[in-house]
């Protein structure tokens, strides 16, 4: 392939790419090959639709198109057939014969592959039609089913690098830096600094070559928007990177992304080397002058790395421990020269704003928080997945209109945003905007951008001790108030999920949080306190149940628990007694049994087991 | 040519070479800003976090440590404002806490004004303050001895837990070490550990003023003994 040597050939490039589309195969099947969906077995679909398409003989007139994540995980392997929008979702390979013969050559409608609302029960047969997706916007997500990411040709062909062309050509530097601060970007890890005063700062800062890097190390284990961007839309972050080098001057730039993303690693360097080959990176872009060129550094795999100074570190190839930054990364960073790091999803908002001007951006979301930002939905609701919503989208519009509501019929109690350093908000507060600033005030914060749904049955001691315990571990270790202060704390939330807590350590605990928040080196620290301090601000009388009664009131402290049978409900079946692993159950057969409360350990089989719902936990 | 500087701490106005940490310009003037990790001469690295002041700037402050911050021209300073007395006090507390068999520690714990400690106490070697590791690798340029290990983990140790031969058993890291002085009543068995802050009695007159220290031989040591700027210029001017 000749390089691209300027925007008009680059202009002309796409209109014959986008001439080509449609007229190679009328039907295109869209099939998600995300690492949600591969985990689901979409390759194996893949493959026997291909076989199937052989041997009914439409290998040309079919085009498969295996894209990167659409954001509806658990439905997957999901496929949209075009024309007519047709959804179909957790595929096996078993029924592609059917898909061929009946959707591709009959134009029937195969109904059990159909998306069932768990809401109102209904199908759905197309993918607008869904109304997980029908609540978002997804002007960054949405992208993803447009295009095979391996190939530089579907970007280009969807209106890709057009952004760049434009700022190259048309703009100035400071017109672009101009740009972004007119659409108020703020960063999408989690921080929500203005991006432009970034970019403005590592400008005019001292030192050359400036560096910009792309932070790419997801810790949160729940969140993944950053792998799904990577994964299924490469370029536009690279795009945004050459924009942001050609705002800020930079001629180097890192993508760090952690090890255990493969496939993101194995798309984020296909797409770096067919952009150098097309020109697209490297020596004078598109005629303009600007050289910029990009590394794929591969982390391996601490939650601390995703900060940026010690994701710089690791760069430097030093240990990842944070280092102080009383002088600013934009300033100082890697190698101590001039350092931009933004979020995968920052750069990839940049062109967005290029290509619709700070209008076309600030059309979605607050004044204060424009744009949009994808979230990933898990735990007790009934759709998840990424979803992208504009921020200042009320928090109860994100849970019960996108995620369907309570999965298995207990009310919702808390959502805990923000990743293990996020915060648990109460179902009260639902109606929060969500954005940077009000999530902040209600001791949440934006984070990594992972919700977790909780419902009556999570006890907020647990979730407080759970995400203390994988801070603590996951703390470097280097500062005081870090290493010690979180595992002090820990100390307490277990004293007081086991019944020994004192109201004296309650207050204690308050004191240490706000200690450890202000105190600690960086952002980690920071914001460990986060999720004692919150679920200790709005469930207090949670902690309260567990110090002064010793009791639990979701039941799922073990030590302040007692599971006995009702004799009423009991039928005598003895199931329970035979599932029972410390032969705790006594009783004759078809009498209600009864639990020694001195053998039993609290492990929960007998309430499992029981068909009649005659173990109760208190 | 040597640029001057004018900043304040509580108040008090500062003369100090341009480049100067925050904490080194105080100390120089006899204002005490407890220290652990910090080191006249090694690079510091801000992880004890007894250090921390206040920078106010456009009435907005925001809490730092003082040896990684530069002082510059105007900057104004609060080491000893309530917030920081408390934050200073809670983390000393888990220091004595998690290493209360130092003399060092208590005398600390003294300092930051810790009078009772919240916490089950425990019995560590370490505090993991890095002075060994820094004047190894700094001072000497050995690196011998290193930080192995993330969080509860971390350690101080040797290259592969041996000692390697460019170690030279010059025992800086011993003389450094904060944890080498057992307590005034001697080192305190497992399970026996108490707060002794006996030299707090000396605090209470002049606790809140500046260019005084608890009287303590470890005080010289880490940096917040009672000397003058004229002293330390004196002592650096015959080093040279």
């Amino acid at each position: 392939m000749p390089r691209i040597s300027s925007p008009q050939a680059l202009d002309a490039l796409r209109a014959e790419l986008r001439a080509a589309v449609g007229t190679a195969a009328p039907t295109t099947i869209t099939l998600c090959a995300g690492t949600g969906c591969q985990a689901s077995r979409s390759l194996p679909v893949q493959a026997a639709l291909r076989a199937e398409l052989e041997r009914a003989k439409l290998a040309g007139q079919v085009e498969i198109r295996t894209t990167g994540c659409h954001g509806f995980c658990e439905q997957g392997p999901l496929m949209i057939i075009e024309p007519g929008n047709l959804f179909y979702c957790r595929i096996t390979p078993r029924d592609a014969a059917e898909i061929v013969e009946r959707t591709i050559l009959g134009g029937e409608v195969v109904e059990r592959l159909l998306y069932t609302d768990p809401v109102s029960g209904r199908k759905v047969m197309r993918e607008a039609e869904i109304p997980f997706y029908a609540s978002q916007e997804r002007v960054l997500l949405g992208q993803n089913r447009a295009l095979d990411p391996t190939r530089i040709e579907d970007y280009i062909a969807q209106g890709g690098y057009q952004a760049l062309a434009k700022a190259l050509a048309e703009m100035t530097p400071q017109q672009v830096l101009g740009a972004v601060r007119a659409a108020g970007l703020r960063g999408r890890g989690g921080g929500g600094f203005p991006t432009a005063t970034k970019w403005q700062t590592t400008r005019d800062a001292e030192g050359e070559p400036k560096i910009l890097i792309c932070n790419a190390d997801e810790g949160d284990p729940g969140a993944y928007m950053n792998r799904s961007l990577l994964e299924g839309n490469p370029h536009a972050i690279i795009e945004g990177m050459l924009i942001g080098a050609h705002a800020i001057g930079a001629s180097r730039g890192f993508v760090y992304v952690r090890t255990e993303y493969p496939l993101a690693v194995e798309h984020v360097r296909a797409a770096i080397a067919q952009a150098r080959e097309w020109g697209l990176l490297g020596e004078n872009i598109l005629g303009s002058g600007l050289s910029f060129d990009l590394t794929v550094a591969r982390g391996a795999g601490a939650f601390v790395a995703g900060e940026s100074t010690a994701l710089m570190a690791a760069l430097e190839g030093e240990v990842s421990e944070p280092r102080p930054k009383d002088v600013h990364t934009a300033e100082k960073g890697y190698l101590d020269l001039p350092t931009t790091l933004n979020n995968v999803e920052t750069w990839a908002c940049v062109p967005w704003i290029i290509r619709e001007g700070a209008e076309g951006f600030r059309r979605l979301g607050t004044a204060a928080s424009p744009g949009t930002k994808i979230f990933a939905l898990t735990g007790q609701v009934k759709n998840t997945g990424l979803v992208e919503v504009p921020l200042g989208t009320p928090l109860r519009e994100i849970v019960y209109d996108i995620g369907g509501g309570a999965a298995n019929g207990r009310a919702i109690k808390a959502v805990q945003i923000g990743g293990p350093s996020g915060g648990c908000v109460p179902e009260s507060l639902f109606d929060l905007p969500v954005d940077f600033d009000s999530l902040r005030e209600a001791g949440a914060m934006m984070g990594s951008g992972g919700m977790v749904v909780m419902d009556e049955g999570s006890c907020m001691v647990d979730v407080a001790r759970y995400f203390l315990e994988f801070l603590r571990d996951e703390s470097c270790g280097k500062c005081v108030p870090c290493r010690l202060g979180v595992a002090r704390m820990l100390e307490i939330v277990t004293d007081v999920a086991e019944g020994r807590g004192t109201l004296a350590q309650l207050e204690l605990l308050e004191e240490l949080g706000e200690t450890v928040s202000e105190a600690s080196l960086c952002g980690l620290g920071k914001t460990a306190a986060n999720p004692a301090l919150t679920t200790l601000r709005y469930f207090r009388d949670e902690y309260l149940a567990h110090v002064v009664e010793k009791r639990c009131p979701a039941g799922v402290c073990r030590s302040l628990v007692h599971y006995t049978i009702t004799p009423e409900a009991c039928t005598g079946c003895g199931v329970c007694l035979r599932a029972c692993p410390q032969a705790a159950i006594t009783g004759e057969r078809r009498r209600p049994h009864f639990i020694d409360q001195t053998l039993c350990v609290r492990c929960g089989i007998c309430r499992e087991v029981c068909r009649f719902n005659a173990v109760a936990v208190a | 040519m040597i640029r001057y500087i004018t900043f304040t701490v509580d108040g008090a106005t500062i003369r100090t070479p341009q480049g100067t940490s925050v904490l080194d310009a105080a100390l120089d003037q006899g204002i005490c800003i407890p220290a652990l990790c910090h080191m006249r001469g090694v690079e510091d690295i801000g992880v004890c976090r007894l250090c921390l002041v206040e920078v106010v700037r456009n009435g907005r402050s925001r809490v730092t440590t003082s040896c990684t911050l530069e002082a510059t021209q105007g900057m104004e300073v609060l080491a000893h404002s309530p917030k920081i007395l408390n934050l200073r006090r809670n983390v000393a507390e888990l220091l004595v806490a998690e290493a209360p068999n130092s003399r060092a520690i208590q005398d600390i714990a003294a300092r930051c004004g810790v009078t009772s400690v919240r916490y089950p106490f425990h019995h560590a070697d370490c505090v993991l303050c890095g002075r060994c590791v820094r004047i190894c690798s700094e001072m000497w340029r050995a690196k011998a001895l290193g930080f192995v290990g993330r969080g509860a983990q971390r350690r101080v140790a040797l290259p592969f837990d041996e000692r390697p031969a460019y170690c030279k058993r010059c025992y800086s890291c011993i003389d450094v070490c904060p944890m080498t002085i057992a307590p005034c009543a001697g080192p305190m068995p497992l399970g026996e550990e108490y707060l002794c802050a006996k030299c707090a009695s000396q605090l209470t007159m002049t606790a809140r003023m500046p260019d005084s220290c608890v009287w303590c031989e470890l005080g010289k040591g880490f940096g917040c003994a009672r000397q003058t700027s004229a002293a330390r210029t004196r002592e650096r001017t015959a080093a040279r």
